[in-house]
């Protein structure tokens, strides 16, 4: 339900918003990029100031210049021009937001940005384009899995994670799958009948 | 009503099982309306979204997603005291931060909610801004306020307007923070309001109810939060906005900043969620849109103001709590004699919807009926249209009572209700909807279930009407190669508005929806209707429909000299032009289209005025099974069976997904939902998407949706709203099933387990029910 990044023990850098505080009462920046070289990190201080910042994103990699205190939505949104993913309550409450972390479904508003380097992020975008649709993709359109809208990228992501983890999910499966997202038309039922279709669909 | 030139048709319309013809007067130029005679290849099938692949891939691009070269970001300073004086408004060091580009600050000297729009910064990112307003140093001078709708009408209770500034109707009494009784109300009063003698209707009476019932405040919560994207360009203002209505928009900001409308442009492409909190030129208690252009103009530079979650549910709007008291007589043989239904709504400091409308008229033929309706004020965020603005509330607190002086009777509430309708659509509900829930599984006797989860079945009416926008008008152009493109300034809040006038326009032009491409939400498109009350189809699926139509006509003409027919001879079907008498002898409709003089042969239309209908009321029902456990005290939708009809239905699956996300919405307010203000310091305690809890996937129910066969004049369409009907009834449903499964009657909402467990606790010590 509650989307966090797994704790996988990785050794890439992280910074926590907490660490991230304490740091810039330091006063002191970091140079260099983010990302890009791998390996073990140290206590390392960045900021408060931009610095630069390698995403490895929907299969490519892409850096940018951004503030350390900036969430990877809004990185996606606002310095990558990924607007798919939407900022709707800012806190973890309703999976608008909901990417996909080396293959994990995560709310991207509660993560920093720089916390996701080095590792796979994956954006509504890189699922399939309106011209190639994912299967998932397809079911929604199919069953009408929507009105506004505006739920329903995170509602793509979170299903194909879903369906990534249990191909043939059952109903309950499917609302404890998709509990952490929340749509304010009222479209649940069309989107379990869209998910149990792309199950199919997907064999 | 009849004007010169008016043309003359007969009809089949009305419930297909007991249709009835009638003659109808289009204004000159209209078409002769859909009736159940009509074999229609397009209209009434299932048709996805046109835009779904755009949604589903991301790419929709929403007002929170436009990004302009050079933008700004805004945020706003909101006041976190409910009632007060602004003393001192220091933007000082605020404009000293680094990337602050304007600052703007109220006017206003007075505090009435917390939320009030106080100051706003724009910068140059998003994280900077919200420094920015962190620096804004605001001093206020508190004085005494009062948050609760019940501590509001107490004699002592301060007062949230001074006499003479409330906004409530002048004609209305008023006495300390309550105004009214109301005047009779623009929705509903004509269709069944005070009347007769109610003191005569309960003497003739056999069984009288009386209770008092409690609903409270429901925020819109939509997801996309209202915002907007200005820029100026010399004198000329373009703005993107999460809005109902574009044209409402532009004439608002238009007279504001004193322009000629033709150099404002709104554009709302796509839109996440309105629900009737946008229907305003920014919030019901906020002046972001206009904040947002005044910041972009000061700095030079597009601005991007998007409220934040907090924000959405502090001053965008909510749907007013409600304390009503229902007083009900009948007959013992359950014929109706009285209903005397008094209301006190919390409108917090703006004026409430009314709840009158279903107690006053979804049983018109109940003799003797008195409706008193007041508002009273608090300071809390003003109230606005919610989704079929106050009946959902009326009707819980009048459905429920139906449903006790049913039981009072010892009548099935179904038969009783049965027995007082005369609603010629409705009358078909109760055997589709009773055998679709399985009505005969009810308890016979309510609490009746052996063990600690108990079971029931209950049902409630709602009503809405037909509402319409006439002056509205849509472009069909057809151009060289065949293709085609619809343009129509309506905007599409997630009903599937572009999908219905592509299906509308294919029905004329023998194409697929998908076959055209549609165009909405710019004011550089022909006018369309502002989106609330279930107005769109009906308003702007005329127009269009006009518009193929002409088109159609001027294809008729080139196709004809193909085929050696007359034009009118022909027919359109499946992508070809053909001889009605000589299907063989046809032509492409792109063949037909290359045979234009130019690129495009573009067809305006304007939406003819509506004439005569079956109903100008509409009539939804719902009915639902519960599960209560009476050791937890949580209730469970197990199913919901809504039974509507709008007339044609344009598209059905997207009129279906209307339906299900009604009952929805309605569950959610039933059993959750509920702003919560700390009556200490008078702000929101759960002003998020956690603590004010909306359904989500694991509260999920079966949902069944039922539109009877029917059509119902009115345009050339026979189409009505339905998205409010079925909204309505839904809160009491819920409630009355959840009698039918405990035997106890919980009279207040939300249904949360502490209220429930109340409940049960009060009817084991009381021994009533």
């Amino acid at each position: 339900m509650a989307k966090r990044p797994p704790d996988d023990g990785s050794d890439v850098l992280r910074v926590s918003r907490r660490t991230f505080l304490k740091t810039v009462g330091v006063g002191a920046a970091a140079t260099g990029l983010v990302g890009a070289v791998p390996g073990p990190a140290q206590a390392e201080i960045l900021g408060p100031d931009a610095i630069p910042l390698a995403l490895k994103l929907n299969g490519a990699t892409r850096t940018i210049l951004v503030e350390p205190r900036v969430t990877l939505l809004r990185a996606l949104r606002n310095h990558l021009g990924l607007t798919g993913a939407k900022e709707v309550c800012e806190r973890g409450a309703c999976g608008g937001c909901t990417v996909l972390f080396d293959g994990e479904p995560i709310c991207a508003c509660l993560m920093l940005a720089v916390d996701a380097a080095g590792h796979e992020i994956t954006t509504v975008e890189g699922l399939g384009t309106p011209e190639k649709l994912s299967p998932v993709q397809a079911a929604f359109v199919e069953c009408d899995a929507m009105q506004c809208g505006y739920c329903t990228p995170g509602f793509v992501v979170a299903s194909t994670a879903l369906l990534n983890k249990h191909p043939n999910p059952s109903l309950d499966e499917i609302k404890a799958g998709l509990a952490g997202n929340l749509c304010r038309c009222g479209t649940y039922s069309r989107i379990f009948a869209a998910v149990q279709k792309a199950a199919e669909q997907r064999g | 009503m009849a004007e010169q030139g008016d043309q003359t048709f007969r009809v089949k319309v009305g419930p297909a099982e007991n249709p009835v013809t009638l003659e109808v007067h289009p204004a000159a130029g209209d078409l002769p309306p859909w009736d159940l005679d009509s074999r229609l290849r397009t209209v009434k099938g299932r048709h996805p979204r046109l835009e779904a692949p755009q949604k589903v891939t991301g790419r929709a691009k929403y007002t929170y997603d436009v990004q302009l070269p050079g933008m700004l970001w805004a945020k706003m300073v909101r006041a976190p005291i409910p009632a007060g004086k602004i003393v001192r408004i220091d933007t000082t060091k605020a404009e000293q931060l680094k990337g602050v580009k304007a600052v703007w600050t109220t006017d206003a000297k007075l505090v009435r909610f917390a939320g009030q729009d106080i100051a706003a910064v724009a910068a140059v990112s998003q994280e900077i801004a919200a420094d920015a307003a962190r620096l804004v140093d605001v001093q206020y001078e508190a004085t005494p306020f009062v948050t609760s709708l019940e501590e509001a009408m107490a004699a002592n209770a301060p007062l949230v307007y001074a006499e003479g500034q409330a906004p409530a109707p002048p004609n209305a009494p008023r006495k300390g923070n309550v105004s009214g009784p109301l005047p009779p109300p623009m929705l509903g009063g004509a269709r069944g309001g005070t009347r007769g003698d109610i003191e005569k209707g309960f003497a003739e009476a056999e069984s009288i109810h009386e209770a008092t019932y409690r609903v409270r405040v429901h925020t819109h919560a939509v997801l996309e939060t209202h915002g907007i994207v200005a820029t100026w360009e010399g004198d000329r203002l373009t703005v993107y906005t999460s809005t109902q209505g574009v044209f409402m928009v532009r004439a608002a900001l238009a007279e504001t900043f004193g322009l000629p409308r033709n150099r404002v442009r709104v554009i709302s492409e796509h839109m996440g969620g309105g629900f009737g909190s946008k229907l305003s030129p920014s919030a019901v208690g906020s002046a972001f849109a206009i904040v947002a252009c005044r910041l972009a103009k000061k700095a030079g530079a597009p601005v991007k103001l998007m409220l934040d979650r907090h924000e959405e549910q502090l001053c965008t709007g909510n749907a007013p709590g409600a304390l009503m008291t229902v007083r009900l007589g009948a007959k013992r043989d359950g014929t109706l004699t009285a209903i005397h239904y008094r209301a006190y709504t919390e409108g917090g400091i703006g004026q409430s919807a009314r709840t009158g409308a279903p107690a006053g008229s979804m049983y018109a033929q109940c003799p003797n009926v008195k409706l008193e309706e007041y508002d009273v004020f608090t300071n809390a965020g003003p109230t606005c249209a919610l989704r079929a603005p106050g009946h959902p509330q009326g009707a819980f607190g009048f459905e429920c009572a139906m449903d006790e002086l049913a039981h009072r009777l010892g009548m099935d509430p179904l038969e009783f209700r049965r027995k007082n309708d005369t609603h010629p659509f409705r009358k078909a509900y109760y055997d589709v909807g009773a055998k679709a829930i399985g009505w005969e599984r009810r308890n016979r006797v309510p609490g009746g279930t052996p063990g600690p989860k108990k079971g029931g079945i209950g049902m409630a009416h709602g009503n809405w009407y037909v509402l319409v926008r006439e002056a509205v008008a849509a472009e069909v152009q057809v151009h060289r190669d065949g293709s085609v493109e619809l343009f129509h300034g309506a905007q599409d809040i997630g009903t599937g508005i572009r999908t219905a006038l592509a299906v509308i326009a294919a029905e004329e032009l023998g194409l697929r929806p998908a076959d055209i491409t549609v165009h909405v939400g710019d004011t550089r498109f022909p006018p369309g209707p502002t989106s609330g009350g279930s107005v769109t189809t009906n308003s702007s699926g005329p127009a269009a429909r006009l518009a193929a139509h002409e088109a159609r006509m001027r294809i008729a003409a080139l196709a004809a000299p193909l085929l050696n027919a007359k034009p009118e001879a022909l027919e359109f079907a499946d992508g070809r032009i053909f001889v009605a008498a000589n299907p063989e002898r046809q032509v492409s409709f792109r063949e037909a289209a290359q045979k234009m003089q130019g690129e495009v042969v573009a067809s305006l239309a304007d939406r003819k005025r509506q004439f005569e209908a079956v109903r100008q009321d509409l009539a939804a029902t719902q009915f639902a099974e519960v599960e209560v456990d009476v050791e937890t005290g949580v209730i469970r939708v197990l199913k919901m069976v809504g039974v509507n009809n709008c007339g044609t239905p344009i598209n059905l699956l997207t009129v279906e997904n209307q339906m299900i996300g009604a009952q929805i919405q309605g569950a959610s307010w039933a059993l959750f939902e509920r702003r919560t203000l700390d009556r200490n310091v008078g702000s929101m305690v759960n002003p998020n998407l956690e603590a004010y809890k909306i359904l989500g996937p694991a509260d999920m129910f079966e949902a069944v949706p039922i539109f009877t066969e029917g059509a119902n004049a009115g345009n050339n369409t026979s189409a009505t709203g339905m998205a409010e009907p079925v909204f309505v009834p839904t809160l009491a449903a819920i409630a009355n099933a959840v009698f039918n499964a405990t035997g106890v009657r919980l009279r207040q909402l939300p249904m949360t387990s502490d209220r429930v467990l109340a409940a049960l606790a009060e009817s084991t010590k009381g021994g009533k029910s």
